[in-house]
C-alpha cells in the first residue's frame, strides 16, 4: 500500500478513537461526582495518541527495514544466482529490477534484471502488504487497550499531558542527535579514510592532487595544507580586509551619526546583502568580478592572470560578510554604557576621538567576537569558492594567482563519479570533519568572548 | 570654527602657584591651538566621511548587484520568434487525423517524421542552412498547433517557431558576423518578432537555452521547502517550547542548548555531508547491510537535509518569541486551574505565534536559497521532467541557476540571470511577509 495511503489511514483511524472516546467521555456514568477528572476531549486525545503512535512508530521502523528484507528476498531467487559477484555491480542490478518492478510498462536494460522484476514485485507486494497489516493491527490494539482504561475515574488529562513531555522532550533531543550524527558521520568516514591515508600525510602534506591518486601511497597527492592556506587567505585575509573597515565604518555611522530614519532604511538594506543567496553572488563573481580582477591583473603586468583568481572570490565573500560584522559590531557598540560616551564628550572630544578611543576599546571583545563568527562563517562558504575560485591548490601570497578551498574541494570530490569507499571520496569527509572542529572552535570561543563580556557591563 | 565660537580666556595666571604644579588656562585664540582644532574637526569630518563612504558602498554594491541581474536576466524573459511558412500537404507525413484526438498524438505525430518535415520547410523557406535558424525544438511548438486544431494539416501557413540560438543571440547584438547577417535578411522579410517568453516559467530544464524553462526546479523547490517545512516547523517549535518553558536545568539541557547554537553556525556544507552519509550511505547495524534510507536526488532527501539545518534558526526564533510573553499571562492561567500544557498550548503559543513564525519564514527563505547541501546530495541532475512526487529525482532552483551557469553557451547567461530574478523574487517575497507579520502582530508587553 502507498505509505502515503497508510498514514492517512492511520490518521483517520486516530480521529474515529478520538470522536469515539469523547462521545463515552460524555456519558460516564459520574457516580454522584460533579465534576470528571478529565475534560471529553482528553480522553479523546488518549484513545488517539494509543492508536496513532504505536502504529507510526512501527511504520518509520518498518520501512528503514524493508528495502533490506526484500533485497534478501530477491537474492534468495534462483535467478539472483547469475548476478555478478562485485557488490556495486550488482546493487546496480538490483536497483535496475526495483525499477522495473515498480513502474508500468518499463523494460530492463540486462536479462538478469528482467528475471528479478518479477521476485521483486512479488517481495514488494508481500512485505507491503505485511507491514500495512501490522500497522492498522498495531492501531486497533492501542485503541482497544485505550478504550478499556477510559472511565469515570481515569485521569486521562495526567496521562495525555506525560505523553505530550515525552513528545516535547523527544523533539529538543533531535538537536543533540544532529550535533552526535554531524560528528559521528564525519568521524566515522574520516577515519575509513586515515586507514588508508595517515593523518600526518593529510595534514601536513603539501601537494594536493586527487585527479591522480597513487593507489600504493595515496597519502602523497592528499596533502592538505594547499586547501588550508587557501581557505585561510580567501576567507580569513581578503574577504576580512574587505568586512572589516566595511562592516565597522558602517555600524559606527550607523549607530552614531546616520540620523533615525537613515538608520532605520539602511540597516535593513545592508542586511539584504546577508539575504541574497550565496549562488547568485558566486554567479556574479565569475561573471563580473572575476573578468574585471583579471584585466585589473593583466594591466598590472601579469600575463598570465587567472580569471579564477583568489582575489576575485574573496572580495565577493567580504562583501557577502559585511552585514554580519556590522550587525555584531553594532550590538556590541550599542551595549557600551552610555555614561562612557557621554563622559568623553563631555570632557570635549570629538565624536570620532569618543569613537575611538572610547567607545571601539570597550566594545573591542563584542567586535572581535563578531569577526570571529564572520571568519568562521567565511570559510564554511561555499558556492562563491565553487563557481569563483579555482580547483588548482597552490601556496600563494599572490591574490591574483589562483588558489583553492576545503569547501570547493568538497564539492569537486563528491559530485565526479566514483565509488563510495576510494581514498578520493572518503577525503571529503575528513575535510569536512576539520571544517566543522574548526568553525565549532571559532564560534565556542566567539560565544565565549561575547558573555564574558556582557558579563562586565551588566 | 569662527571666532566667537571661542570664548575669551585669561591669557595668563594671576597669581603664579608655589609649587608650579599649576597651569595656566590654555589659550584658544594662539594660532598654534586653532590649527589644532582645525586639525581635530578636520579627523571628525573625515571618519564621518568614511563612515558614510562604508555604507554608501556597500549599498552601492547591493544595487550594483541587482542591477546586474535585472539587466541581463531581463533579457532571458524575452524570445525571438521566426515566421515559419510550412506547407502540410507538401511535407509528405502520413497521419491518422483519428489518433491526434488521443493521448497518443504525440507519439504519432512524433512517428510521422513532424522534426524533419518542419527542417524541411526551414531549408525551404531561408534556403539550404535553413533548419539552422529555428530551435530544435521548433518542432514541438508545431507539433501543438497541430493538436490544438487538426485541420491546419490541409493548409498551407506561418507559423512562429522559436529562433536558434545564434539568430536569438544576434539579434540582440551578440552574435558573429554572420549570424548578424542572416538577421537582417530574416528582419528585412518581416519574419523575426519578439516576444514576452512566458514559456520560461511553464518549461523545464533543456540542452537549448532558447527552450529552457523554470517550472521543474521551481517543482522542486516548493516540494522540497514542504518537507522542511513539515519537518523542521514542529519540531522546531516543540524543542523550543519545551526548552523554554518546562526544560529543567541541569547538565542535559545545557548540552541541548550548547548543541543549537552551535549548530546554528555549522557551514551549510557540513549538513550536505551529513545527509549524505545518513540518509544515502549505506549503514552496517548488527552485521546486516541497509541500503540508503532514501532515494538519491529525491525532494524528500533535499527537504530533511535542509530542515536539520534550519531547525536551529527556528528553534532560537521560537526561543525569543516564547521568552516575550509576559510571566502574568502565565500566572493568570494557572491561576484559574489550567495545567502547565494547557498554559502553554492555550495562552502562551498563540501569542507567541507571529514572532514563531517571522522566524521560521527567515529560516525558509534561507533554505530556499541554499546550494551547497542539495548538490553533495545529488539534487543535481538533468530534469527534463518536473517531479511528481517527493521521491522523484528533483532539482531546486538555486541548484539550477548553479547549473546553467556552469553552461558553456553564451544563451545560459540570461537565463541564469531571469532564473536568479525568479529566486530573487520568490526570498523579496518572503521576506516582506516576514516583515509585514512583525509589524502588524507585533505587541510590546
Amino acid at each position: 500500500m502507498n505509505g502515503f495511503a497508510l498514514l492517512f489511514l492511520i490518521a483517520g483511524l486516530g480521529l474515529i478513537g478520538w470522536l469515539t472516546a469523547r462521545a463515552r467521555a460524555n456519558r460516564f456514568d459520574r457516580g454522584g461526582a460533579k465534576r470528571l477528572h478529565s475534560l471529553p476531549g482528553q480522553h479523546g486525545m488518549y484513545v488517539a495518541m494509543w492508536t496513532i503512535l504505536p502504529a507510526l512508530l512501527f511504520v518509520v521502523v518498518w520501512s528503514a527495514a524493508q528495502p533490506g528484507l526484500v533485497k534478501e528476498a530477491v537474492l534468495e531467487h534462483p535467478a539472483a544466482a547469475q548476478l555478478p559477484q562485485f557488490e556495486f555491480e550488482r546493487d546496480a542490478l538490483l536497483a535496475e529490477a526495483k525499477r522495473v518492478a515498480s513502474e508500468d510498462n518499463a523494460t530492463a536494460f540486462d536479462p538478469v534484471a528482467e528475471q528479478l522484476a518479477a521476485p521483486t514485485r512479488s517481495a514488494q507486494a508481500y512485505y507491503g502488504w505485511m507491514g500495512t497489516g501490522v500497522a492498522i493491527l498495531l492501531a486497533f490494539a492501542g485503541a482497544a487497550f485505550a478504550l478499556t482504561r477510559v472511565g469515570a475515574h481515569f485521569k486521562a488529562r495526567s496521562q495525555v499531558e506525560r505523553g505530550m513531555m515525552v513528545l516535547l522532550l523527544v523533539a529538543s533531543l533531535i538537536a543533540i542527535l544532529t550535533t552526535l550524527g554531524i560528528f559521528l558521520s564525519l568521524l566515522w568516514e574520516s577515519l575509513r579514510f586515515f586507514q588508508q591515508v595517515p593523518i600526518t600525510d593529510f595534514l601536513l602534506g603539501t601537494h594536493w592532487s586527487p585527479q591522480v591518486i597513487d593507489a600504493n601511497d595515496p597519502g602523497k597527492s592528499l596533502g592538505a595544507v594547499p586547501l588550508f592556506w587557501g581557505t585561510f587567505f580567501i576567507g580569513a585575509v581578503i574577504a576580512m580586509i574587505v568586512a572589516i573597515p566595511f562592516g565597522l565604518m558602517s555600524a559606527i555611522y550607523l549607530t552614531q551619526y546616520a540620523a533615525p530614519t537613515v538608520r532605520k532604511w539602511m540597516k535593513p538594506t545592508l542586511e539584504m546583502l546577508a539575504g541574497v543567496p550565496t549562488v547568485v553572488y558566486g554567479y556574479f563573481a565569475a561573471l563580473t568580478v572575476a573578468p574585471a580582477v583579471r584585466d585589473l591583473a593583466v594591466s598590472f603586468g601579469y600575463t598570465y592572470a587567472s580569471s579564477e583568481s583568489a582575489l576575485a572570490a574573496g572580495l565577493v565573500m567580504g562583501v557577502m560578510i559585511i552585514p554580519f560584522v556590522s550587525s555584531m559590531a553594532d550590538d556590541s557598540i550599542a551595549a557600551v554604557p552610555t555614561a562612557m560616551r557621554d563622559g568623553s564628550l563631555a570632557m570635549g572630544a570629538t565624536t570620532s576621538e569618543t569613537i575611538s578611543r572610547v567607545l571601539i576599546p570597550a566594545a573591542l571583545p563584542g567586535v572581535v567576537a563578531g569577526i570571529l563568527l564572520a571568519v568562521s562563517r567565511a570559510i564554511g562558504e561555499t558556492m562563491i569558492v565553487v563557481m569563483a575560485a579555482s580547483g588548482a591548490a597552490n601556496i600563494t601570497l599572490n591574490p591574483f594567482e589562483s588558489a583553492t578551498t576545503v569547501t570547493k574541494q568538497i564539492v569537486d570530490l563528491l559530485t565526479g563519479e566514483s565509488e563510495f569507499d576510494s581514498p578520493k571520496t572518503l577525503a571529503a569527509f575528513a575535510l569536512g570533519l576539520t571544517l566543522f572542529v574548526i568553525t565549532l572552535l571559532l564560534n565556542i570561543v566567539a560565544l565565549r568572548v561575547v558573555k564574558r563580556y556582557r558579563e562586565a557591563y551588566e | 570654527m569662527s571666532k566667537s565660537l571661542v570664548p575669551q580666556l585669561p591669557t595668563g595666571p594671576k597669581e603664579p602657584d608655589a609649587k608650579g604644579s599649576w597651569r595656566a588656562p590654555t589659550d584658544w585664540t594662539t594660532h598654534a591651538m586653532q590649527k589644532r582644532i582645525r586639525r581635530r574637526y578636520g579627523a571628525e569630518r573625515r571618519f564621518r566621511f568614511f563612515g558614510l563612504a562604508a555604507v554608501s558602498l556597500s549599498a552601492a554594491f547591493l544595487a550594483f548587484l541587482l542591477i546586474t541581474m535585472v539587466a541581463n536576466g531581463w533579457r532571458g524573459f524575452t524570445r525571438t520568434d521566426v515566421a515559419l511558412p510550412i506547407d502540410f500537404p507538401a511535407s509528405g507525413m502520413l497521419i491518422e487525423r483519428a489518433q491526434l484526438r488521443t493521448p497518443a498524438a504525440d507519439l504519432a505525430l512524433a512517428g510521422a517524421g513532424l522534426e524533419n518535415a518542419v527542417k524541411g520547410a526551414a531549408a525551404t523557406a531561408f534556403g539550404p542552412g535553413g533548419e539552422e535558424f529555428i530551435s530544435e525544438n521548433a518542432w514541438l511548438r508545431i507539433r501543438d498547433a497541430i493538436k490544438a486544431d487538426p485541420s491546419i494539416l490541409d493548409r498551407k501557413m506561418r507559423i512562429d517557431v522559436p529562433a536558434s540560438t545564434e539568430i536569438d543571440q544576434a539579434v540582440r547584438g551578440d552574435g558573429n558576423a554572420e549570424a548578424k547577417a542572416t538577421v537582417a535578411k530574416l528582419q528585412q522579410a518581416g519574419a523575426l518578432s519578439r516576444h514576452f517568453n512566458l514559456d520560461f516559467l511553464y518549461e523545464s530544464d533543456s540542452t537549448d537555452p532558447v527552450a529552457v524553462g523554470i517550472w521543474g526546479a521551481l517543482k522542486g523547490s516548493l516540494l522540497t521547502m514542504a518537507v522542511t517545512f513539515l519537518i523542521a516547523f514542529p519540531v522546531g517549535v516543540l524543542s523550543a517550547i519545551y526548552l523554554e518553558e518546562y526544560a529543567p536545568k541541569n547538565r542535559w539541557t545545557d548540552l541541548i542548548e550548547v548543541s543549537i547554537n552551535n549548530l546554528a553556525a555549522v557551514p551549510s556544507i557540513i549538513f550536505g555531508l551529513l545527509g549524505l552519509a545518513v540518509f544515502l550511505g549505506s549503514w552496517n547495524l548488527f552485521g546486516y547491510q541497509f541500503g540508503p534510507l532514501l532515494p538519491r536526488s529525491a525532494a524528500l532527501v533535499g527537504g530533511l537535509t535542509l530542515a536539520l539545518m534550519i531547525m536551529p534558526v527556528i528553534v532560537i526564533a521560537s526561543r525569543n518569541a516564547v521568552k516575550a510573553v509576559p510571566p502574568s499571562i502565565r500566572d493568570a492561567a494557572l491561576g484559574i486551574g489550567a495545567s502547565p500544557i494547557q498554559v502553554v498550548f492555550h495562552h502562551v503559543l498563540p501569542l507567541a505565534m507571529p514572532g514563531i513564525l517571522t522566524g521560521t519564514i527567515i529560516g525558509m527563505a534561507r533554505a530556499l536559497g541554499e546550494t551547497a547541501p542539495l548538490l553533495l546530495i545529488g539534487m543535481r541532475a538533468f530534469i527534463v521532467t518536473p517531479p511528481g512526487g517527493f521521491t522523484d529525482p528533483a532539482t531546486v532552483l538555486p541548484v539550477q541557476i548553479f547549473l546553467w551557469s556552469d553552461e558553456v553557451s553564451r544563451g545560459f547567461v540570461e537565463k541564469t540571470s531571469a532564473a536568479i530574478i525568479v529566486l530573487l523574487v520568490f526570498l523579496l517575497a518572503m521576506n516582506g511577509l516576514a516583515i509585514y507579520l512583525r509589524n502588524k502582530f507585533e505587541t510590546r508587553w
